[in-house]
């Protein structure tokens, strides 16, 4: 993977109306919790919110899009609020307060029914701890979604098998969830997801259970089903270089809020705050910073050097600048729109760490 | 020399304060209080008439006649009408059961209870439940058996149907859970023996009430471990199948009902135990079958009252290993059906059906089920047994001489005699105010002002001596079973030996229904009160025994590492460390006792304990309803008020915080 292709899809996904709006939401628990919101007491740290009126303000505000394609992060240590957040999309925890839209339809509006057809066909989840159904084979937990709406037996055991090889699972199809190792639960747990075609796919910390090594073959494969099917994706996760590695945007969380919102580049490049930056901190730049972030305006003369796309990371572009004697120059559509030296590359370099 | 004053000075003040300043002393205050009123004011002051409702007990006769006419009118009213439907209902309910029994025969009926367990639940359990069927005929109580049987499964059936409804209900909302608990915790403190005078004043002697009493003792536990099933299908499937567009109908059979299947089955494994433990004193109230074998033969015939006993010790068993090896084999993570699996199990099903029609045809052949019923070892074993029984009854044996008489004696003279005559002599504002005092130290003002308003009930229906006198006796039966659940609980716990030899013992102990303790103590030591006190005792330990053990047990390694590294020897680390830390669940042990020692002890009323189980057993043998209906009530004042007072203050803490 490359943030190359994901700063194209960017690029191309930016038109027309995004798939999921969520205004101001809000999510605290405790009696009154209502009561809370609009007045100063919802400016208040959580631990004086706690002590002042009992409640837990989980969410406090927070509002985002999520264009078609995407794939949206939200960052944040345990307790920032994001496992929630997620949760209120689609109403399995009650916004307090807030509006959320998804493809079209007010979500938070919703009936009972017309909220059911959403869950039914427009999103599906992928949980931490899988939510596998101990007590049916592989193959009836993938084609579960298609039960639950009602689809007819050879079509849903049709549909299922199809996903599963998607999966690379077609082989344990009648072996049960306890026979299986975390990894390959969580390919059930994927491939029930994907088994309803939803619009919307919604990760809540998929792979933090699974052992590192698993956790980047799993990286992989939703990268792999993204690229496959262009599925919108909201991922939550606590592990930032995860968030790097899948998210086009990424939203930091911390104590309910986002305290910053932006691309993988904004967020190493220019943190939003000291959080922002010790989070950042350990991160290589040159893995994540594109060549926008180095270049300068070209002197004259200077443009006829070997070109790169602007969007090539700078670790990326390193063979080219060392065996190019002039500075390269930086395209964005045909256009050299500056140019990049050894000297700047060297700098990105060095300042990893600081 | 200022700071050295200043240390000694606050000194003082971080010591803790001596025993008698604190709880303990004023409890021995009030009991010395209680000692003094009863050397100085013996035999005065019984609790006054006054203070008595005589009309109480008229009243509810009264109440009895007029249900009875009205229900017994030729066109009653509707609401008669639903009432009588309802009791009928039940007694066809168990009739055509027994009916069915009997046409499938001996042959046919264990044929097809050994085949489901072996279908359902392995060959070991079958094979049980083979030699359980066959010890019934061999015993000579087929017919007995298989009324008990239709009785219970009749209550094990209403039960499940009032029961496992509530307690998914339960499992699913915990308002309704919030709601329901108190109910349930109070139906399990009365002692099944309380039940029977209200059930038979509303329905009248018969099948149907043994059947309803039955159900109110068998559905709290059904609708307790069906909401703990339901709980605890883990949060995360229910939430997947949400987030999936399951409707709540759908989360509950496609989700928690199928992954909570193993915890229903013990549902109904307890929903049973808890029935055959009823349906066996139910003989009291019109129940046949083997509990009425037992309280019939008591006296008339002792060795029959025994085999009664011995199969429902037998069936208690057999019942509780097939439905808990039933309830193992489904659990849905360990039972992987492929289709190529599902379809044997269905020929095996087939087979089975097959095998059980055939035993059916075959004992209506050869009239099977006369046939066992007359051709019985019963003879043979009775020689032995009332060998056994002239043994244990010949007052020149040293069983007798040197065991079992002395024993009795000793309990009689220096525990349940004195301790009697000391509460029901004392003053009664002593006795009264004594109690109320200690349960104020012991659990606080709350549960001490409901203890106060019990004691007061029991003395305003009239029944203040014989409540005190059973409450001496279930003393003398809690301090007995703390003993012994605290020697044997606390060995179990540092020993693996004795562990593994006093947990099966304890778990056959824990199945058997409460009746059956009773009888072999009738005539090992057939001295007043004391068959009821040691059956109690046995009744009772199993679980003091378990929770000490548990308690002991559950005490992190750590504190013990740190002890040890200090170095404490094995008897500090147990008495410094281990008990002191595993007080709550000692204090819990103390609570379960003595809410089953008085269910023992009031049961104990028919063979000679008195005090107000015999009242209850009058009152059911001689249709005194009224001073039965006394009784109960008085049982049940006595059970809440020794409930709350065993609560203890950490209970009362950790209740109010949920």
């Amino acid at each position: 993977m490359s943030t190359s292709t994901t700063g194209a899809k960017r690029l191309g996904s930016s038109s027309g109306n995004p798939l999921i709006r969520a205004e101001g939401i809000w999510k605290i628990f405790g009696k009154n919790a209502d009561r809370v919101i609009g007045t100063a007491d919802a400016e208040l740290s959580r631990a004086e919110l706690r002590t002042k009126t009992g409640c837990v303000a989980a969410v406090r505000n927070v509002s985002f899009e999520v264009w078609p394609g995407e794939v949206f992060v939200v960052m944040g240590l345990s307790g920032s609020g994001k496992s929630t957040l997620v949760r209120t999309l689609i109403r399995l925890i009650e916004p307090t307060a807030g509006r959320v839209e998804i493809d079209g339809h007010d979500v938070t509006q919703a009936s009972r029914d017309e909220l059911l057809q959403l869950r039914r066909h427009t999103s599906s989840m992928v949980f931490q701890h899988f939510g596998l159904l101990a007590h049916r084979s592989v193959i009836d937990n993938v084609a579960f979604g298609l039960e639950v709406q009602g689809k007819s037996k050879a079509e849903r055991l049709a549909r299922a098998g199809e996903v599963l090889k998607l999966v690379g699972l077609e082989d344990a199809a009648n072996q049960f969830p306890n026979e299986l190792s975390g990894g390959m639960q969580q390919r059930v747990g994927l491939a029930r997801a994907f088994a309803v075609d939803p619009k919307v796919m919604l990760y809540d910390e998929p792979f933090s259970a699974l052992d590192p090594l698993i956790r980047r073959d799993m990286q992989d494969e939703v990268i792999r089903l993204q690229h496959e099917t262009g599925k919108t994706m909201v991922f939550i996760t606590h592990d930032l270089p995860e968030a790097l590695r899948l998210g086009d945007r990424i939203a930091i969380m911390r104590d309910g809020r986002v305290v910053q919102l932006g691309t993988p580049e904004d967020l190493v490049g220019s943190p939003a705050d000291d959080y922002v930056s010790n989070f950042v901190r350990d991160i290589p730049r040159s893995h994540v910073l594109t060549l926008r972030w180095i270049m300068r305006e070209p002197a004259a003369g200077e443009a006829d050097g070997p070109t790169l796309d602007v969007s090539t990371t700078v670790r990326n572009a390193v063979p080219v600048i060392a065996a190019s004697e002039r500075p390269v120059c930086a395209v964005e559509n045909g256009r050299v729109v500056g140019v990049v030296d050894k000297e700047a590359v060297l700098m990105a370099i060095a300042g990893e760490g600081d | 020399m200022a700071v050295a004053g200043a240390a000694a000075q606050s000194l003082p003040s971080s010591l803790p304060a001596p025993w008698w300043r604190g709880r303990p002393g004023a409890a021995v205050l009030v009991v010395a209080g209680m000692l003094l009123s009863y050397f100085g004011w013996k035999h005065h002051w019984a609790w006054p008439a006054a203070l008595e409702w005589n009309s109480f007990s008229p009243h509810l006769d009264r109440f009895q006649a007029w249900l009875s006419n009205n229900r017994n009118l030729p066109h009653p009213n509707i609401a008669f009408r639903i009432f009588n439907g309802f009791a009928n209902f039940l007694d066809d309910l168990v009739s055509w059961l027994t009916r069915l029994f009997y046409y499938l025969k001996w042959s046919g009926t264990t044929a097809l209870g050994t085949l489901v367990v072996l279908r359902f639940g392995g060959r070991k359990a079958a094979l049980g439940t083979l030699a359980a069927f066959a010890s019934f005929a061999t015993l000579g109580l087929w017919d007995n058996s298989v009324q008990t049987f239709a009785l219970m499964f009749a209550a094990v059936g209403m039960s499940l149907a009032v029961g496992m409804p509530l307690g998914v209900l339960a499992g699913r909302s915990a308002t309704f859970n919030r709601a329901i608990t108190p109910i349930l915790d109070a139906m399990q403190i009365v002692p099944a023996f309380a039940y029977l005078m209200p059930v038979v004043i509303l329905f009248s002697v018969g099948p149907g009430a043994a059947v309803v009493t039955t159900m109110i003792y068998a559905v709290p536990p059904a609708i307790r471990i069906t909401a703990l099933g339901i709980r605890g299908v883990a949060p995360n499937t229910v939430e997947a199948a949400t987030a999936l567009g399951a409707t709540r109908w759908q989360v509950l059979s496609k989700v928690q009902l199928p992954l909570a299947r193993r915890m229903l089955l013990l549902s109904v494994n307890q929903t049973i135990l808890f029935a055959l433990s009823m349906v066996v004193i139910a003989g009291l109230i019109g129940g046949t079958g083997l509990g009425d074998a037992v309280t019939n033969g008591l006296y008339t015939d002792p060795a029959f009252a025994i085999f009664a006993g011995a199969a429902i010790v037998i069936m208690a068993i057999a019942l509780d290993r097939a439905t808990e090896a039933m309830a193992n084999r489904t659990d849905p993570a360990q039972r992987h059906l492929t289709a190529h699996k599902a379809h044997v199990l269905r020929a095996y099903t087939a087979a089975c059906a097959l095998v059980v029609v055939a035993a059916v045809v075959l004992g209506h052949v050869f009239g099977a089920g006369t046939v066992w019923s007359r051709w019985t070892a019963q003879d043979w074993l009775r020689t032995y047994v009332q060998r056994a029984l002239d043994y244990i009854q010949n007052p020149g044996t040293f069983l007798f001489r040197n065991l079992t008489n002395p024993t009795g004696n000793f309990l009689v003279q220096h525990g349940i005699q004195p301790l009697r005559t000391f509460f029901i002599e004392t003053p009664w504002p002593a006795t009264f105010a004594g109690l109320v005092l200690i349960a104020f130290l012991l659990s606080g003002l709350r549960r001490a002002a409901i203890a106060a308003a019990m004691l007061f009930i029991v003395g305003l229906v009239g029944e203040w001596a014989n409540a005190m006198d059973t409450f001496s006796q279930v003393l003398v039966a809690t301090v007995l079973t703390v003993i012994v659940g605290l020697a044997i609980g606390v060995w179990a716990a540092e020993s693996r030996t004795v562990s593994r030899v006093v947990r099966p013992v304890n778990d056959v102990l824990q199945t058997l229904p409460q009746l059956v303790y009773i009888i072999p103590f009738i005539y090992l030591m057939p001295v007043s009160g004391v068959p009821g006190v040691v059956a109690s005792v046995l009744y009772a330990s199993p679980v003091m025994i378990r929770l000490v053990q548990r308690g002991i047990e559950d005490v992190s390694p750590e504190s013990v590492e740190a002890a040890t590294s200090f170095g404490a020897t094995r008897a500090q680390v147990l008495l410094k460390v281990k008990i002191p830390l595993a007080r709550d669940a000692i204090m819990l042990g103390v609570n379960q006792a003595i809410i089953m020692v008085l269910a023992v002890v009031v049961i104990g009323g028919l063979v000679g304990s008195g005090a107000l189980g015999y009242e209850v057993a009058q009152g059911l043998q001689r249709n005194a309803f009224g001073q039965g209906v006394i009784a109960s009530i008085a049982i049940l004042a006595l059970g809440i008020a020794l409930d709350r007072v065993t609560q203890g203050r950490g209970a009362a803490g950790a209740r109010s915080e949920s």
